[in-house]
């Protein structure tokens, strides 16, 4: 896949740039004001993701990786560019639309997990699927828990499960709502190496059955490895856009 | 599933946490207190009106200290107005050796025109309607009186010189919610035998009841003919007004004890907020991670807003039932015996109570959850991201007009609204300099200490905030606490015992003018030590230099108790003892020096060292218009009234005016237990009015067997025992106070309520704390020690200012208002930082006991 040559968006349909890609960001930077001037974060990032993809950002800590997937997913706006998501221009939706437009068919990983200390781990995916107004929540909750290995920790809440148990419940909650990308921040930083890789294994097992894309922030060599695609983040600049 | 519904089952889920339960427990308490004294005011002031006229006994009561003889209405002489008349009077009962100062009620036989009289045949049984006129030669008396006279029912008692049988017992009657304050307990007698008592004396202090009933038309005609005919000493009342002269006065004393319920609410606020805040700093995750997965700013706030909704209606719920139990404490110690008739709860107050619980809760907690709904989604990415900031103007906007509207709605007049936040705010001020001052002193304390002491006054040290915070509350709780307490036993035993040894004890009222020989002769036979004897005359101050009294004052002084009631008038060339001329000169020195145109004195029959006191009880003609009348007015009542030297006053003595001219103002020492007046005329101008005479006496304790003696040989004279008045006193003190501290307990509980939300909001850090120390060694007694350290030293503090600030305010209403000398009490700097030490420490341990329990291992992974 190509970048689109132009440094803006065709003015043709959405189903036009929709065969671009579930994701594309023209022209993204980030700036934030310090007290010693302007710091660039991220700076004239371009970048199309096609559906069904998987891509990993790579780079040093510091080097604007969550950033940009704040960006992508449209947890944040960016300073410049603009940026596609599911076929809106997130430029043009406020805070509450971009939310609306995630509602459902967005799904997310985190590296702490978030996962809310109160609920069970079946209670925990069934939030999301609530939320998005699934009539079957608590069957695809139920089903996804069983997905993830933990059928029989269902009443369990996270403090009485081991880091790589409540990211198995995160990743069952990301996928749960049959969602068209999953955005993953980092999966496997706070596991050890066992756990991670195992997780990396349930990851992209759920991901193949379910046809998703993924965005993936990593700087886990073999975990960015495992992606079609790499991109590479030095300083908030894109230094290279490998294949796999 | 809905946002509304979501919130719901989220709040189900999050129900055991600490900031829920603080934030409930601290509501319930407020709510709790408010619908205490909601519920029991409502029920009291229902009590008035559904009894509507039958609370007055008719349609229409006219009261005069007069007889009315003629009336300006045909509608009364030719009966088409049902009427009835009574006579209110104080006297003595007495049986045997035992005596009581009684009110006595003659009626005929229509008495009441409306409502029921109930007379029992045992004390405390609910009785049977019948008229209030007694069968002849008997009388109906309230329970109270009977354990008095060591009597029952069927005895016989003495009231004057007459002899009555106890023919029943007074178990309701018209306008009465059962003898609550009453010193005199309330006697029937018939009105065509109150002659043969003889107890009526010219100067007497008597109340003529009229009483009329009939059609809405002839009463208004009725009122219309009567009201102008009415002079300032006679009253027409209403039935409707009858109620609402009461309800005003109810209202009043009412509005004040719910603004002290008020102030546990308003305690509770500042719990609720804390807990609100912590709440929301640990929520702003969930916020975040709900943007993220989707929903939006209103979705939030629905989410929220019916978790605050829900736990609004519970905790004021749960205050109300709360406020349903106590209220019935309540009504049981200010009105013991009418509780009974009191009507069930109504629902009024639970609507109010709920309300007030609701705008307590948002206007502590919306300024934490405006900010919650206002977390960026990015924050799931980077933990550090605060929430938006929200105008501070908008947070205190709406935080301060909720409370605002809470204060206005309890206070009801802007004036009082000023008053109350006034108050408050300086009391507040105050509480935080005395908190910051003590703190300032605990870091030298932390200095000198070492191991677990230093530790825990380390940790009070470093949450200044909290501390100051924790520290304010409950110094206040305290302090309201021990001020009470000191009110009750100090005042009481502070005026008693400031009474000089041998200090008059009794009062002699209504003697007549041919008993003071006698009395006198009585008096020295069983050697007992007697005032100056006073003559007295009722009458009302009215104009001032020709001008009406009121139109001279401004509109707030007018309804001052010594212009609405008639004062005692007196006169005496002899300035009395315990009295000082403070301006102008006393009109005996005048007189002392003219020649024999001055009334010639007669002795003072009563008093060995007195006898050249008194003025004769008649002689010289009455001198109603004697431009030079002279005479010398208190001086408070002078300030009140705005009176100075060479005023000319009028007075309305009866159906005449007299006017005299202010020559001398005087202070009076009050509580020198001498018969005291506001006014005291020159001899001359009042003499020829009937009066009855006042005097004071000493009984010793082993000579009180003299005064059966003395009441038999004078049975009209009242005699009031000063021990009675001052036992009576207290014990309406103590049914006050009692109320005010079953409040006061709320107020402790919300003041606990701050300490466990400000201990609640910093357990993280706490519990990080802890989590490190024991990783570097720290054992668990260590740590435990270091908490109970903190906590006491907080609970020593506010102790501490406690006592310090219930000295001054003491010290203040002792010197100001009772002129009593200055005390300290040393036991209270021994119990109150005690009992705060306790308290502070069990609720301060039993909130952070299990940071030191959980192994660093889990904690570490909790906090992760």
């Amino acid at each position: 896949m190509t970048p689109p040559d132009s440094a803006q968006f065709p003015a043709e349909s959405t189903s036009a740039l929709q065969s671009h890609g579930v994701v594309i960001a023209r022209a993204l930077s980030q700036r934030v004001t310090t007290a010693d001037g302007e710091l660039a974060i991220l700076s004239e990032v371009e970048l199309a993701v096609k559906a069904g993809e998987t891509l990993a950002i790579t780079g040093a800590s510091g080097s604007g990786k969550s950033t940009l997937l704040g960006l992508l997913a449209g947890l944040d706006q960016p300073s410049a560019g603009e940026i596609m998501l599911l076929g809106q221009r997130l430029g043009d939706l406020d805070e509450d639309a971009r939310a609306r437009l995630r509602a459902g068919r967005i799904g997310f990983v985190f590296q702490s997990f978030q996962l809310l200390p109160a609920l069970s781990a079946l209670e925990n995916i069934l939030l999301p699927l609530e939320l998005a107004g699934r009539a079957d929540a608590s069957t695809r909750a139920a089903y996804w828990l069983d997905r993830v290995g933990l059928a029989a920790r269902a009443a369990h809440t996270p403090r009485q499960l081991s880091g790589g148990e409540q990211q198995r419940v995160a990743l069952a909650r990301a996928f749960a709502t049959d969602p068209e990308i999953v955005f993953a921040d980092e999966p496997t930083g706070n596991l050890d190496a066992d756990t991670g890789a195992r997780i990396i294994e349930l990851l992209f097992e759920l991901n193949a059955s379910a046809h998703t894309t993924l965005i993936l922030v990593t700087h886990d060599e073999a975990l960015a490895a495992r992606c079609q695609r790499r991109l590479h983040l030095v300083a908030g600049q894109m230094r290279e856009a490998a294949f796999a | 599933m809905t946002f509304a519904r979501l919130g719901l089952w989220l709040l189900r889920r999050e129900r055991a946490s600490g900031e829920w339960r603080v934030l409930l427990l601290a509501l319930i308490i407020g709510v709790g207190s408010v619908s205490t004294t909601g519920f029991l005011g409502d029920r009291i002031k229902r009590a008035m009106s559904e009894q509507g006229a039958s609370f007055l006994g008719a349609d229409l009561m006219v009261t005069s200290p007069r007889p009315i003889e003629d009336w300006p209405v045909p509608a009364v002489e030719s009966g088409a107005l049902a009427t009835s008349q009574a006579l209110e009077f104080a006297s003595m009962v007495s049986r045997g050796d035992a005596f009581q100062l009684a009110t006595l009620r003659a009626v005929d036989a229509d008495y009441p025109l409306r409502g029921v009289v109930r007379i029992a045949d045992r004390p405390f049984e609910p009785g049977a309607a019948r008229p209030a006129q007694p069968p002849p030669g008997s009388i109906y008396v309230e329970p109270s009186l009977l354990p008095l006279l060591s009597a029952s029912v069927g005895d016989s008692v003495k009231i004057g010189e007459a002899t009555f049988r106890i023919a029943g017992i007074v178990a309701e009657e018209p306008g009465q919610l059962g003898g609550v304050f009453g010193l005199a307990p309330r006697v029937f007698l018939r009105a065509d035998e109150v002659e043969t008592t003889r107890v009526l004396q010219p100067g007497s202090r008597l109340t003529y009841l009229y009483q009329f009933a009939g059609e809405p038309e002839q009463l208004a005609a009725f009122s219309a003919a009567v009201k102008p005919a009415l002079d300032s000493t006679q009253r027409l009342i209403g039935s409707r007004e009858g109620v609402e002269t009461l309800r005003g006065a109810f209202a009043n004393a009412d509005r004040y004890i719910q603004l002290t319920a008020l102030i546990s609410l308003l305690l509770s606020v500042a719990a609720i907020a804390i807990a609100a805040h912590h709440h929301a700093l640990r929520h702003y995750d969930q916020a975040a991670l709900l943007r993220c997965f989707g929903a939006t700013t209103t979705q939030l706030r629905t989410l929220y807003a019916i978790q605050l909704l829900t736990l609004g209606l519970l905790g004021s719920l749960a205050g109300v039932a709360i406020g349903a139990l106590t209220q019935q404490a309540l009504a049981a110690l200010i009105l013991p015996g009418a509780v009974t008739r009191l009507p069930s709860l109504g629902l009024a107050p639970v609507g109010v109570a709920i309300a007030s619980g609701l705008l307590a809760l948002a206007g502590a907690s919306l300024p934490a959850l405006m900010r919650l709904i206002r977390v960026p989604p990015l924050r799931v990415l980077r933990r550090d991201l605060p929430p938006l900031p929200v105008a501070a103007w908008l947070s205190a906007a709406v935080s301060g007009s909720a409370l605002l509207l809470l204060i206005a709605w309890y206070a009801g007049d802007a004036k009082l609204v000023g008053g109350f936040v006034g108050a408050l705010i300086a009391l507040v001020g105050v509480l935080i300099l005395l908190a910051r001052l003590a703190l300032v002193a605990g870091r030298g304390v932390q200095r000198l200490s070492h191991g677990p002491l230093r530790f825990g006054l380390a940790q009070l040290l470093r949450h200044r905030f909290d501390s100051t915070l924790q520290l304010g509350a409950f110094t206040l709780a305290l302090f309201l606490v021990a001020l009470l307490a000191l009110v009750r036993s100090d005042l009481i035993a502070g005026w008693q015992q400031q009474l000089p040894p041998q200090a008059p004890n009794y009062f002699l009222v209504n003697i007549a003018p041919h008993q003071q020989q006698a009395v006198a002769a009585y008096l020295s036979e069983h050697r007992l030590k007697a005032s100056a004897l006073y003559p007295m005359v009722r009458g009302r101050l009215v104009s001032k230099n020709g001008v009406s009294i009121a139109e001279t004052l401004p509109e707030d002084a007018r309804d001052s108790n010594t212009l609405r009631r008639e004062l005692n008038l007196t006169w005496t060339a002899t300035l009395p003892a315990n009295n000082a001329i403070l301006a102008g000169r006393w009109h005996g020195e005048r007189r002392a020096d003219a020649p024999v145109k001055a009334i010639p004195k007669v002795g003072n029959p009563l008093s060995a060292q007195a006898d050249a006191e008194l003025t004769p009880p008649a002689g010289a003609p009455l001198l109603s218009s004697d431009p030079s009348a002279e005479i010398s007015v208190e001086s408070g009542m002078a300030e009140r009234l705005n009176l100075a030297i060479g005023d000319q006053l009028g007075f309305q003595v009866g159906d005449q005016t007299i006017a005299a001219r202010i020559t001398s103002i005087r202070s009076v020492k009050w509580d020198s237990m001498q018969p005291n007046f506001f006014v005291i005329f020159a001899p001359g101008q009042l003499d020829a009015l009937p009066a009855s005479a006042i005097a004071s006496v000493y009984v010793p304790p082993d000579a009180t067997d003299v005064l059966p003696g003395f009441v038999k040989a004078f049975p009209g004279i009242t005699v009031l025992a000063l021990d009675k008045l001052i036992a009576n006193i207290e014990a309406v003190f103590a049914q006050i106070i009692g109320a005010i501290q079953l409040l006061l307990g709320f107020l402790l509980a919300a003041g606990m309520a701050v300490v466990v939300a400000t201990l609640l909001a910093s357990l993280d850090a706490r519990q990080q704390e802890a989590v490190l120390l024991r990783t570097l060694g720290a054992q668990r007694a260590y740590l435990a020690k270091g908490l109970w350290s903190e906590f006491i030293a907080l609970g020593l503090l506010a102790g501490l200012l406690a006592s310090a600030c219930a000295e001054i305010a003491m010290a203040l209403i002792a010197n100001r208002l009772f002129e009593l000398p200055l005390r300290l009490h040393p036991w209270l700097w021994l119990v109150l930082p005690l009992g705060g030490a306790l308290l502070v420490g069990m609720s301060g341990w039993l909130t952070t006991r299990h940071i030191t329990r959980v192994p660093p291992m889990q904690s570490i992974r909790a906090l992760n």
